[in-house]
């Protein structure tokens, strides 16, 4: 019985230690394999908790469940040495290249004391923006997966799972090539041309426009590393991967690293169309671009511009956060909730105009 | 019929507590297939559903669908091992199907299993529900649907 005590009081005195891994630049395939190889160690128990860093060669990222035709603008990724890859992992298409890092956690879900994904996700984003926030830029989680700074996003994220084990990941914007990810990725707005490109500024960040001087991307590892090890009150040693984990990544990057893999989801682009509309108000003209899942009857994506005034000007970035993957049938309550939930001046436009906007968007939308 | 924590887990029904999935065993013998009301509730709304095909065979407790919710993915496991016989297109076209009816319009798969009678042993059905799912919900520190 003494040890036992003993054991207890040891164990009570010195925080569990997670792994911290560095895996450098590699190519997209390379790093979608790494992401299921760590996730399935970690869930047969033959790895460590981990947080890993990054880094990716030019390509275009899909979501798991997203098809390449439907996203991404093929001829211009091949032409540009682009690498189209799908991820493990949920949420939107991303464009990677040295100019982001990624971040990632590999989790027994114990260890969090959380259930609810949301919950999860929250407290890992939050934990990553205090990191950030030791960098000089004023980080903040916002629902459901983002990490922003003054409305504009630094960095996105996504998860999957496997039974008890998670892989949570983020990519921190370095520096922002917008014209190259509106060419990559087919976002409503392309059509706007220069519009487009301060459309875009409007909503992404980057620590090259944040601070005078981006910082070197040891410190960046050190500075986040600490605040996540932080959080969640564990201690990190640098390590390798394992002789068990290298046989994981060797076999799933022969799945992943093929045609089948990437393209295997398949829906054609006429079931995601991008639809527009606009309206005057008192104070300005409001525009609206909706990205619609015609089988699903949900708004992907919703983007707002024009020269309307609004206060705070972070609002409209952050009702599109609000209203993505909502069902349009849900879309009314949606935007009154949001506008109930917080102090808004907007000169002449209410809620119900924004409402009437977005389904005059989508009036010519067969409904199926 | 069960309710654990506000959750409706039916106690008819055959569960892999640990893969949070439940089986109905059809009277020709088919398995029908689909998240508990606790899965669903840790998940948040599905928003996304990617079946294995009909006429593949999967191992117990191996992905039969993947599901997506708030950019989470993850897999639903077989709680036998068996062949796909069926997927749920009402559910492909509305995912969220899945949680507004888990035990009902929002099945996952229909199931033709190799060997119920070796392998449903593992599951648990009755009494046994509750307190098996209580116990989970405990160990995950789950407050209730």
């Amino acid at each position: 019985m003494a040890v036992v005590a003993v054991e207890l009081i040891v164990t009570s005195h010195f925080p569990p230690v997670w792994r911290l891994l560095d895996t450098g630049v590699r190519r997209a395939a390379e790093n979608m394999a790494l992401n299921r190889a760590l996730l399935e160690a970690r869930q047969s128990d033959v790895a460590p908790n981990t947080i890993r860093f990054l880094g990716f060669e030019p390509s275009a990222l899909l979501g798991f469940h997203q098809s390449a035709e439907q996203e991404l603008d093929l001829d211009y990724c091949a032409a540009n040495g682009v690498t189209v890859q799908r991820r493990i992992t949920g949420g939107g298409a991303i464009y990677m290249d040295a100019d982001q890092l990624g971040w990632e956690l590999y989790v027994d879900r114990r260890a969090l004391g959380l259930a609810e994904m949301s919950q999860i996700a929250e407290k890992i984003c939050t934990a990553a923006a205090t990191g950030l926030q030791q960098l000089g830029v004023n980080a903040q989680f916002r629902p459901r997966n983002d990490i922003e700074v003054e409305g504009r996003k630094l960095s996105g994220t996504g998860g999957a799972f496997d039974g008890e084990a998670l892989m949570y990941q983020g990519t921190l914007l370095l520096r922002f090539d917008v014209e190259k990810m509106l060419r990559v990725l087919r976002i409503p707005a392309e059509k706007l041309a220069d519009k487009a490109i301060a459309s875009a500024r409007d909503r992404v960040t980057s620590l090259a426009v944040l601070l005078d001087v981006v910082p070197e991307r040891v410190a960046i590892i050190a500075t986040l590393s600490k605040a996540l090890a932080n959080a969640f009150g564990v201690s990190l040693q640098a390590g390798e991967l394992n002789a068990a984990e290298i046989g994981l990544y060797e076999a799933a990057l022969k799945e992943i690293d093929h045609p089948d893999w990437v393209y295997g989801v398949s829906k054609p682009a006429t079931d995601r169309p991008t639809v527009t509309a606009q309206r005057k108000f008192a104070g300005g003209t409001l525009r609206v671009n909706v990205a619609y899942d015609l089988p699903q009857q949900r708004l992907r994506q919703v983007w707002f511009s024009g020269d309307v005034f609004i206060s705070p000007r972070r609002t409209l970035m952050d009702l599109e956060s609000r209203l993505r993957d909502v069902l349009i049938g849900r879309m009314p309550v949606t935007v009154e909730d949001f506008f109930a939930e917080r102090q808004v001046d907007a000169l002449g436009i209410t809620p119900q105009n924004i409402v009437e906007l977005i389904q005059a968007a989508l009036v010519d939308v067969p409904v199926i | 019929m069960a309710t654990v924590r506000g959750c409706n887990l039916p106690d008819d029904l055959f569960y892999n507590i640990d893969n949070n999935v439940w089986a109905r065993r059809e009277a020709d013998g088919t398995l029908t297939v689909g998240m508990t009301a606790y899965a669903c509730s840790l998940a948040g709304e599905i928003v996304s559903y990617t079946p294995k095909k009909a006429g593949k065979e999967i191992e117990q407790n191996k992905s039969v669908s993947t599901v997506e919710s708030g950019k989470w993915v993850g897999p639903v496991k077989a709680p036998v091992t068996g062949e796909v016989i069926a997927i749920n297109p009402d559910v492909a076209a509305k995912p969220g199907t899945i949680n507004a009816d888990p035990y009902g319009s929002g099945w996952l798969v229909k199931m033709k299993p190799t060997d119920w009678a070796g392998q449903s042993g593992s599951l648990i059905t009755g009494a046994a529900v509750a307190t098996g799912f209580d116990a989970k919900m405990t160990a995950d520190g789950f407050a209730g649907c």
